[in-house]
């Protein structure tokens, strides 16, 4: 593709995205891994060793292996309702959806303390059974699937919303069951978006640092996130700890990135409908 | 298969799609559902096909009420205007799939799903076509596999919804006559939906003319076009223009010029009438009639069109004999030869 711009402009217009990419992007990220690495390979490997980093990634993968199936469900199942049928309420579900995307983390982190913490509405009863929501495991999934629960769905409403309703209606006049519809139809038209969106709920499942904050009450080796283990072992001057640590978040993303080109480049392709 | 519909109303929020409408389908016919967007002539065939339902009214197939019945119980072929291909999946696939969706018991063997695959490609003509990918058809051969795709349940109703809108002309007619075979040789019952008045005139048996919601007449082409039941038929059929007339005595009394009524209506006072491009005979100017001045004259079709301009700034095509005496910008006399009125 050629423009009318001069050669000069187009050549500084790139200059400043990439001097920003790098600035804004990678010499962080490099400085997370130098910091890593910057006692050595034995520091490293006995940061990361330590008994609390492997309970806050046990704790991290824990609660993105719950949240983002819950989400997964949530988000296929409102995207269906709201592109496949008509009903009442319906633009107050779609705002509703979007809602943990304009609510500050830590309102949303704040709304379950409210709840079922101590002094919440539903503390007194909780306590009186001897359950625990607020600064325990739970809490820090009902927060995470909170703040990730708009991701599915909004990859899903745009498209399934081009798509139409003539294909799941052909099926059915062809004499599909609503299940066979759903897997053989719907599903294989959605796919790529589906789990395009449940890569991006995965990413956010992982990194959330203000809902999760607010309702963990930072038990070390309990409740502790990366995310969180990260920021105390900052706070403690432990650099090299910290670092290593945040390489491994840093590592998660970057494996959620790959996958995410390599799904937009396969994506793009279905969606002109090339086949294979 | 009989199909018949009686007292039908379907409500989208505050707006009346189908209001009371009943209509009887004779086995093996082929009917059109004719009318302009928004008449309520898709709302009715997706309600056939058990696709929507509706508020009020019976739905009846060979004389049994399918009214609650979902799409999947009805044995209807639906081909839709997008044709609704399923993308991911090879046009064998396609084609088989209301075969591989039945409960095990009743679904035919790999074997025989292959064999009946086969069969429908070649009536369609596109065989050795299977393995493509509906992106890899050119938009006939998708209509056509859309059609195989309907056939392969062995429907008793086939629905069609503007089958031919997304075609060019050439392809369309092709298809016309190709539709017609079929339904012919499958000894099917089939509606199809269309805005196209020349589509519906050509390949229906009969034609039901549908407006706001009702149908304004149901009969066939020959009687359609030539008989128009309705001022809104009359005005949506053949191109014809509008004027106001009175109407006196079976007789129609139009710019000065007195005819009788083509149309069968005997009530007296004020009217509308219609008339058809080739229904002006074109006169000197001065004489009675509509003056006129000449626009432009086409002779491109069996026909001379000639444009002209009325006194009151509608512009109208007259259709004259290829002879016709008549020059851009000369002032000339419509007069009408046959007039078709109703009351106002």
């Amino acid at each position: 593709m050629t423009t009318e711009e001069p050669r000069w402009l187009r050549w500084t217009l790139i200059g400043v995205a990439l001097a920003f990419l790098l600035l804004s992007l990678a010499l962080p990220l490099a400085a997370v891994f130098a910091g890593a690495f910057a006692k050595g390979l034995a520091a490293y490997r006995s940061a990361i060793a330590e008994r609390d980093a492997v309970a806050a990634m046990r704790l991290t993968l824990t609660v993105a292996a719950i949240a983002v199936p819950l989400n997964l469900v949530f988000g296929l199942a409102a995207s269906w309702a709201i592109t496949k049928f008509d009903f009442p309420g319906k633009s107050l579900l779609i705002s509703l959806i979007d809602l943990p995307l304009s609510v500050s983390p830590v309102v949303s982190g704040l709304i379950y303390v409210l709840l079922f913490g101590l002094q919440g509405w539903a503390g007194p009863w909780l306590r009186d059974h001897d359950l625990k929501i607020v600064f325990a495991v739970p809490g820090i999934v009902l927060a995470t699937v909170f703040v990730t629960f708009p991701f599915v769905a909004r990859e899903l409403i745009p498209l399934m919303l081009e798509q139409g309703r003539s294909d799941e209606e052909a099926a059915r006049s062809l004499g599909a069951s609503g299940w066979q519809t759903f897997r053989r139809v719907t599903l294989p038209n959605i796919r790529w978006g589906l789990l395009y969106g449940v890569l991006l709920c995965n990413a956010r499942a992982m990194g959330e640092f203000g809902a999760v904050s607010v309702v963990s009450g930072h038990i070390r080796g309990l409740t502790n996130t990366l995310p969180l283990h990260i920021e105390i072992l900052y706070n403690e001057y432990n650099y090299v700890a910290a670092f290593a640590v945040a390489s491994l978040l840093a590592g998660l993303a970057l494996v959620t990135l790959v996958a995410k080109s390599v799904l937009e480049w396969r994506f793009g392709d279905e969606l002109a409908g090339a086949g294979h | 298969m009989t199909v018949a519909v009686k007292g039908l109303t379907k409500r989208f929020r505050d707006q009346l799609a189908l209001d009371r409408v009943d209509l009887d389908v004779r086995p093996g016919e082929f009917l059109a559902l004719l009318g302009p967007s928004g008449s309520g002539k898709t709302t009715l065939l997706r309600i056939l096909g058990g696709l929507d339902f509706p508020d009020a009214g019976t739905v009846s197939f060979g004389g049994e009420d399918v009214a609650g019945r979902p799409a999947r119980e009805r044995r209807v072929g639906f081909v839709f205007q997008n044709y609704a291909l399923f993308r991911h999946m090879r046009v064998a696939d396609n084609i088989a799939f209301g075969l591989t969706v039945r409960p095990r018991r009743d679904r035919p063997s790999p074997a025989a799903i292959r064999a009946r695959v086969d069969e429908l490609l070649a009536l369609v003509q596109l065989p050795g076509l299977g393995r493509r990918f509906p992106a890899q058809l050119s938009g006939g051969q998708r209509q056509r596999v859309a059609l195989a795709r309907a056939l392969a349940v062995d429907p008793t109703v086939l629905l069609l919804d503007e089958p031919f809108g997304a075609l060019d002309a050439k392809v369309r007619n092709d298809l016309r006559r190709w539709l017609r075979g079929v339904h012919e040789t499958m000894g099917l019952t089939s509606i199809f939906v269309t805005h196209d008045q020349d589509e519906a005139l050509d390949l229906a048996d009969r034609v039901a003319v549908m407006s706001a919601g009702r149908i304004e007449q149901v009969d066939t082409p020959d009687a359609v076009y030539n008989r128009p039941a309705t001022a809104f038929v009359a005005d949506f059929i053949g191109n014809a223009t509008r004027f106001d007339c009175r109407l006196s005595g079976g007789g129609v009394e139009i710019a000065g010029v007195r005819l009788a009524n083509a149309a069968p209506t005997a009530a007296d006072g004020r009217g509308v009438a219609f008339v058809r491009p080739h229904e002006f005979h074109l006169a000197a100017a001065g004489e009675p009639g509509l003056a006129a001045t000449v626009r432009r004259v086409a002779h491109t079709a069996a026909l001379a069109s000639v444009e002209c301009a009325l006194a009151d700034g509608r512009v109208i095509d007259v259709a004259a004999p290829l002879d016709v005496a008549a020059t851009t910008g000369a002032q000339v006399t419509l007069v009408p030869t046959t007039v078709r009125a109703y009351p106002a």
